[in-house]
């Protein structure tokens, strides 16, 4: 991830702390098993590519609240991204802004080059996203929620993919039964399937892992992971820190709707750690808002 | 200690909901809403007591009922009676007490007893009986000639009873299960003492009263009114409903020494059946925390005005046709409500209404005569005019069913006009296709003349096939109006669970209905003056037929335009409608 200007020195040392894969910068060796696994896409060259997701002067008000605050930041094929931050920080707010739910008071969000405001079309048919609670139709079975997610993206061989999609998501046996007959993580599973069914560019996800079981978050930051691998530009939002350290490049750090620090992993955890090396993201999260940890 | 917790929420949970809505009243929508809910409440129940109409004993009963004061007592008790047996014969599940989410997470496991409990849910239910009393009271102010108080009081004793009597059967249905006696076993043995009491009844009829005449409407109604206060009054009915007059006699009490009287032997039946209740030792929890979990759901699809949606579908429905995965996105929207409509609007279902409508068409013409056509056609004329107001209003599968979704929908790649058409298709397609029914029907209904006057197949044709054009698109016109208003005026909708209730939201609702009515109304002008000038021109130049046909294309053409525009003006809507500012 890069901000809207970055200067050259800023791009050569993002560029070097994205060689080598994020979820190894702080993982204990037990588990790089899984982070090789998982190794994040080769993203040398992610500076010189257009970013996928740029975001300029984003501003939210609610009457006179304002959620979101001059909100600046790019995200380029391949980045994952974490967006962080306390309660009410205005998290979900950017996540709906971006995806095209709500409109945004002030500032332009492009969606691989696709102004969303003025060609909202085309910018959405390019992204997914993925709230905390699954959204379904009461009344669509797992296939028929597949076919009707092809017809609106025009996906023309989503029968292959969504079979696909299925197996990998290990729901293909309930292919005919209505989301009352899910459990909370199938249902997860099946809007996952509808969001990958167009092969989106660009993902967010709204408290991923919400509902999910362990194999489930396994597969989920899998899933995140391959995606980004495969070149999409994600955005996660979430307050499980352990698990943005394991599956984000960059991290982006929220507060009363304003952006306090945003860069690698490796940039805001020296930024905010009190020794050089130390700390985690926790530590550096703490720190960057201000707050406290319970126990001190 | 334990009961007087409860009390205290209960009369607190009530307080505090009556200080919100007052405090609510602030906001003018709701002012407003409750200004004209409080008109319609004054209009419609109230006025006729400040006048002092309702307050003191009328002569009940009209020429009809002279002399047979005694038939809707016996009706009643009839009803009551059948209503009671039903209570027997259909439950198939456990007894549950209907509690609150909250209520099953705080009282469950709290140390309350069981009894408490059902002592809690009594005194609850009190208050939704008090209220239902009153206003059945109002409502009913013709129904019986006592006063407004003892009717009140009559209304309250038999809802209790009811209420108790649910209750108690429920447990004993339950203790039967609890003992291996299946369901059908019982339904079987009910029906069976059901029939052989019908049977044993209809053979008393048979032999001790005269005949019942074949030309019945030529002895007048008073006649059949007295022929079926005499199956009542004697034989082996009055005492089979003997005990359910006993309930329903307070409320038929012309004076209050008629009141006190029946009074009496009615709290002694509630007095029996609280007994009854209150000892019945079943274990309901199990069922009532499941109940209140699909209580919970229902509540909040209704609040949500997703009426269908408060049935969660138990099994998947069929498509109504393939979707390929490539056209038109608005096809996949029309797809997807036709499927939320369930099993209901299948090719099977209309193929099987069409034949329905041809055979009784044919068999009332022909075996009926005339009149009796005439009489169905003006029924079926009366259900199209009906479709045009109320379908509308009941089928929702549009955006007011997909509101609660919009975030979803926002998220699509279509623009707004696409998202708005698809929306609206399903409603539109689904009453066209009820009227198109109606139609055929009128054809087929309609006899071949009426008195001296031919109606030619011709004529009967045109004007159906005029209608079938027409029809359609005022449909989609008068489905674009309430979309339009929950695009624009999302709040006065009642969407999610935590939606307002009460006379204000009535009252919202009354100026809603009569925005749309208006709205409908000027939309129809343009159309309608078309349909008019073509029409004189018609039988001006003594081609009405041809009048009528032209007039329908050109009032649907103007229609169409009108729809047209509106889809595209609405899709505006739809793009700049701020979920985040309505809805979550």
């Amino acid at each position: 991830m890069a901000c809207l200007i970055v200067s050259d020195d800023r791009a050569n040392r993002l560029q070097d702390g994205l060689r080598r894969p994020v979820s190894a910068l702080f993982m204990p060796p037990a588990l790089l098993w899984w982070g090789m696994d998982i190794a994040p896409p080769p993203i040398a060259e992610t500076a010189a590519v257009p970013p996928q997701i740029e975001v300029a002067g984003l501003t939210k008000l609610y009457g006179d609240f304002t959620a979101v605050n001059d909100l600046s930041f790019s995200v380029r094929p391949g980045e994952v991204i974490g967006l962080v931050g306390p309660n009410g920080a205005g998290k979900t707010t950017t996540l709906r802004c971006l995806a095209g739910i709500i409109p945004p008071t002030r500032g332009s969000v492009r969606i691989c080059g696709f102004d969303l405001a003025s060609q909202p079309i085309e910018a959405k048919r390019r992204l997914a996203f993925f709230s905390d609670e699954p959204r379904l139709f009461d009344y669509l079975t797992v296939n028929q929620h597949l076919t009707f997610v092809a017809r609106i993206y025009s996906v023309a061989d989503y029968e292959q993919t969504g079979r696909q999609l299925l197996e990998e998501l290990e729901i293909a046996d309930k292919a005919d039964k209505l989301p009352v007959e899910l459990s909370r993580g199938m249902k997860q599973k099946l809007a996952i399937a509808c969001g990958f069914l167009h092969a989106p560019q660009v993902i967010f996800f709204d408290e991923p892992l919400t509902g999910l079981d362990p194999i489930g978050i396994r597969r989920m930051k899998d899933s995140i992971l391959k995606r980004a691998r495969a070149g999409a530009a994600i955005l996660i939002s979430s307050h499980l820190l352990h698990l943005l350290e394991e599956v984000c490049s960059h991290v982006l750090i929220l507060k009363d709707g304003r952006k306090v620090i945003d860069g690698s992993l490796e940039e805001v955890r020296q930024k905010f750690s009190e020794e050089a090396g130390g700390g985690n993201l926790e530590d550096a999260f703490f720190r960057a808002t201000g707050e406290s940890k319970g126990e001190e | 200690m334990i009961a007087g917790a409860l009390y205290y929420y209960q009369f607190h949970s009530w307080w505090n909901r009556l200080r919100t809505r007052i405090r609510r009243l602030r906001q003018p929508k709701y002012l407003v809403g409750a200004i004209v809910g409080g008109l319609y409440f004054y209009f419609y129940l109230f006025r006729g007591l400040a006048s002092g109409r309702h307050g003191a004993p009328s002569a009940a009963a009209g020429p009809v009922l002279a002399g047979m004061n005694d038939l809707p007592q016996t009706l009643a008790a009839m009803g009551l009676m059948v209503v009671l047996l039903l209570a027997w014969i259909l439950p198939h599940s456990r007894a549950a007490l209907a509690f609150t989410e909250p209520e099953v997470a705080f009282l469950f496991p709290a140390p309350v007893s069981r009894r408490t409990l059902i002592h809690f849910k009594l005194l609850k239910s009190q208050t939704t009986i008090l209220f239902s009393a009153l206003l059945m009271t109002f409502i009913g102010r013709g129904w019986s000639g006592g006063h407004l108080l003892t009717r009140a009081l009559g209304w309250w004793a038999g809802m209790s009873i009811f209420n108790l009597h649910l209750l108690g059967s429920s447990f004993a249905l339950t203790m039967l299960m609890d003992r291996g006696f299946s369901t059908w076993k019982r339904r079987v043995l009910i029906l069976g003492a059901v029939a052989a009491a019908a049977a044993g009844i209809f053979i008393w009829v048979r032999h001790s009263l005269p005949a019942f005449p074949a030309t019945a409407d030529q002895q007048g109604m008073a006649w059949l009114f007295r022929y079926v206060a005499q199956v009542f009054e004697s034989g082996p009915l009055p005492y089979l409903l003997f005990p359910f007059r006993l309930v329903v006699t307070p409320y038929f009490a012309v004076t209050y020494k008629q009141f006190f009287i029946a009074l009496g032997p009615a709290l002694g039946i509630m007095g029996l059946h609280y007994l009854w209740v209150i000892h019945s030792n079943v274990a309901f929890e199990e069922a009532s925390v499941e109940l209140s979990r699909r209580l919970a759901e229902r509540i909040s699809a209704v609040r949500a005005g997703q009426w269908h949606a408060a049935r969660r579908p138990k099994k998947a429905a069929r498509p109504p046709f393939v979707l390929r995965p490539t056209g038109h996105p608005a096809v996949a929207l029309f797809w997807k409500n036709l499927i939320s409509t369930g099993q209901y609007v299948t090719m099977r279902v209309w193929i099987m209404l069409v034949w329905v409508a041809v055979i009784v068409g044919f068999s009332l013409n022909h075996f009926a005569g005339g009149g009796l056509g005439m009489m169905a056609t003006l029924f079926v004329a009366m259900l199209l005019v009906m479709s045009l107001f109320s379908g509308p209003q009941m089928l929702r599968n549009d955006l007011r069913q997909d509101l609660p979704v919009a975030d979803v929908l926002k998220m699509f790649p279509m623009p707004g006009w696409q998202v708005v058409l698809g929306e609206v298709l399903t409603p539109a397609a689904i009453l066209a296709g009820l009227q198109w029914l109606l139609l055929l029907c009128g054809v087929i209904f309609c006899p071949e003349r009426l008195d001296t006057y031919p109606i030619s197949l011709a004529q009967r044709l045109s004007v159906a096939l005029a209608a079938a054009m027409v029809l359609p698109f005022i449909d989609l016109v008068a489905l674009l109006i309430p979309n339009a208003a929950v695009l624009i005026f999302p709040a006065w909708f009642q969407l999610g669970k935590d939606a307002p209730r009460g006379f204000e939201t009535m009252g919202q609702q009354l100026i809603l209905m009569f925005g749309q009515v208006l709205v409908l109304g000027l939309s129809l002008l343009p159309a309608g003056v078309a349909f008019t000038l073509f029409l004189w021109g018609g039988s001006v130049l003594h081609w009405p037929l041809l009048g009528v046909m032209l007039g329908a294309l050109a009032a649907a053409i103007i229609l169409a335009i009108e729809a047209g525009v509106g889809i595209k003006l609405l899709g505006g809507v739809f793009e700049r409608f701020d979920v985040s500012g309505e809805l979550l």
